[in-house]
């Protein structure tokens, strides 16, 4: 015998499917939906059923976008000889969020990671190259990926796509966070952090 | 240094134990299947993290715990005292439903990783089957010096986690490559880009791999000739030599698979490459291989297909070996190992000796016993008191272990 009618059963099951949400979080959130006005539980319908109705990939960048091309490769303000490549839509965020970058963006969509079976053909890296040839021309790509051990490997499998090209490959500096403690460092940032060390100007 | 303190709750048959022990010899009776090695294997665990017995760490954790408690673990602890200072361990063991189980290590009561604490207390296991490191395969003497070498050198330790992260990765890409390539010709441009950053990780951390196993290898040969040569009453030679998957000294050869043969290995043995030496020869040997490895899906060279050979009398004892010099031999390298981590840390490690005397004349047992007086602390299973000497017994703490509990004795003297 089931012992809960079949709607509140079926929506504890996908909610129990997302990440971070186990069965009891799960059942906490459907008996709260059934309490709550119905509006709110309309709109949270919306809301999903236009995550999927409206969200496309933008076709140059392949950020996730409203409109496709993206707001910022329509952007006319943007400087477009900068492409900086980052791994996820979200890195993109972090970076608008610094506010002392204007150029363009390329997201991958993942890293190169041969264990789960994911190499560059899986990423949005051949994507990147007809991009190179616009005009006015690119003089420089930030490659913008994590610093562990996928995001270097993808890291150095881009900067050898590019090269022979008329480009500037750049990669994000890496060392101590802002703000941080030398003493609470890990000894292998400490350590790039020392050998990417810089001239007091 | 010594452990002044064990505590063990749930651990293999102890439901709960808190054990003081002194400075010195321990001596550990018992009959069969009371606990006495899994004491060693905890104090073992405390000093590497890992088990030196158990295929998994699930074994691990008391099993009437498992099957009664709703929140099963297993935990140990262990205060040590080194250099006058005192310090403490602990694990705990969290078996999770899908079989898997969580450590969590601290150190004075603070998380750690695995890397932090492995060294802390340093310690040399004797066990009767260390006889497999002469006759076994050659995994199991790349376990033994990986498990040394990381209580003695953190750098080691670091480089072999990341080392097998990227061969894994590595033998990932090779695989797929060569499931989708043709194999007549070599790699195209693509499948070089994409190798290249795995290729660049694996010569580095494995080039450091090499040059400190080659280090440790000459320091346990030197050490263990001296060993050797007590042992066998002055009559044999020993000698311990190290045998990289590839000599990072010369070019590859035609046929790499070929494995170099003695004579071959002697000259870079004993000279000292750095690091990046040998991370470019290991990239060439790489690049010789790079067909095969395509094509076989796996990486073909690198430390992870080392091995070292036991050499008494010019006669490889893993091959020719009789079984007393092979025994000998074991022992050898074991003492060896401790005057390794005393060369390398200034204090005499830990020494665990799990019902070796057994299988030991009384000469060797003799050594042994002197052995274990000149260490700050060494704790020693037996099934008989009577395999030591009234003199060495006088000056040992006797503890009786019985279905799990240990009680301190003292011993008539006949």
């Amino acid at each position: 015998m089931q012992l809960l009618v079949e709607p509140v059963a079926r929506l504890i099951d996908e909610f129990s499917r997302l990440p971070g949400i186990g069965p009891k979080t799960a059942s906490r959130l459907v008996f709260y939906l059934l309490r709550a006005p119905e509006e709110q539980a309309q709109s949270l319908a919306d809301a999903l059923r236009d995550l999927r109705a409206r969200i496309t990939f933008c076709s140059i960048c392949f950020n996730i976008t409203e409109s496709d091309p993206c707001a910022v490769c329509t952007d006319e303000k943007r400087d477009r000889s900068v492409i900086c490549v980052v791994e996820e839509p979200l890195d993109v965020i972090a970076i608008e969020r610094t506010r002392d970058y204007h150029g363009l963006y390329h997201v991958l969509h993942g890293t190169i990671a041969p264990v789960e079976g994911i190499g560059p053909d899986e990423l949005h890296i051949a994507d990147l190259l007809p991009r190179l040839d616009a005009m006015p021309p690119v003089r420089e790509v930030i490659i913008a990926t994590n610093p562990n051990m996928e995001g270097e490997a993808t890291a150095m499998y881009i900067a050898r796509q590019l090269e022979g090209r008329d480009v500037r490959v750049t990669r994000l500096a890496r060392g101590l966070p802002v703000g941080g403690d030398l003493e609470y460092a890990d000894e292998v940032t400490l350590s790039r952090a020392l050998s990417g060390r810089q001239t007091m100007e | 240094m010594h452990l002044t303190r064990l505590s063990l709750i749930n651990f293999r048959n102890y439901a709960r134990l808190t054990l003081a022990l002194p400075p010195g010899p321990i001596l550990l009776r018992g009959d069969n299947a009371q606990g006495k090695t899994n004491l060693l294997e905890a104090i073992y665990f405390l000093a590497t993290t890992r088990s030196s017995f158990a295929r998994a760490e699930r074994q691990l954790v008391n099993w009437q715990t498992m099957e009664r408690d709703p929140l099963p673990f297993a935990r140990l602890e262990g205060h040590v005292r080194r250099n006058s200072n005192t310090f403490q361990i602990d694990i705990t063991l969290l078996p999770s439903e899908k079989g898997t189980i969580r450590k969590e290590m601290r150190l004075n009561g603070v998380k750690k990783r695995a890397l932090d604490v492995v060294g802390q207390l340093n310690a040399v296991l004797f066990l009767p089957e260390d006889i497999e490191l002469v006759t076994g395969s050659p995994s199991a003497r790349r376990r033994y010096l990986d498990v040394t070498l990381c209580q003695i050198d953190p750098t080691y330790c670091r480089a072999l986690t990341q080392y097998n992260k990227v061969l894994s990765q590595r033998n990932a890409l090779l695989k797929q490559l060569g499931e989708r390539g043709n194999h007549e010709t070599l790699p195209g441009r693509d499948e070089e880009d994409q190798l290249l950053f795995w290729d660049e990780q694996l010569t580095e951390q494995g080039a450091l791999l090499i040059v400190r196993r080659q280090k440790a290898i000459a320091d346990l040969d030197r050490l263990g000739r001296a060993r050797y040569r007590l042992l066998s009453d002055q009559q044999e030679t020993f000698r311990l030599h190290y045998a990289p998957s590839f000599d990072p000294q010369r070019r590859p050869l035609l046929d790499y698979q070929r494995p170099l043969s003695l004579e071959e290995l002697l000259p870079s043995a004993q000279a000292e490459l750095t690091v990046s030496e040998v991370a470019e020869a290991f990239k060439q040997h790489l690049r010789r291989a790079r067909r095969e490895e395509i094509v076989r899906g796996v990486t073909l060279v690198g430390p992870h297909r080392d091995d070292m050979h036991f050499i008494v009398n010019g006669v490889d004892m893993t091959l020719y070996g009789s079984r007393g010099q092979q025994r000998t031999t074991a022992l050898a390298l074991k003492l060896a190992e401790v005057d390794l981590m005393i060369q390398a840390t200034g204090e005499s490690p830990l020494l665990l000796l799990d019902d070796v005397m057994s299988e030991l004349d009384a000469g060797r047992r003799a050594r042994v016993m002197t052995m274990a007086d000149g260490v700050d602390q060494a704790i020693i299973t037996t099934t008989d008191w009577s395999d030591f000497t009234d003199e060495f017994r006088a000056q040992a703490c006797l503890l009786q272990v019985t279905t799990g509990r240990v009680e301190s004795v003292t011993l008539d003297v006949k």
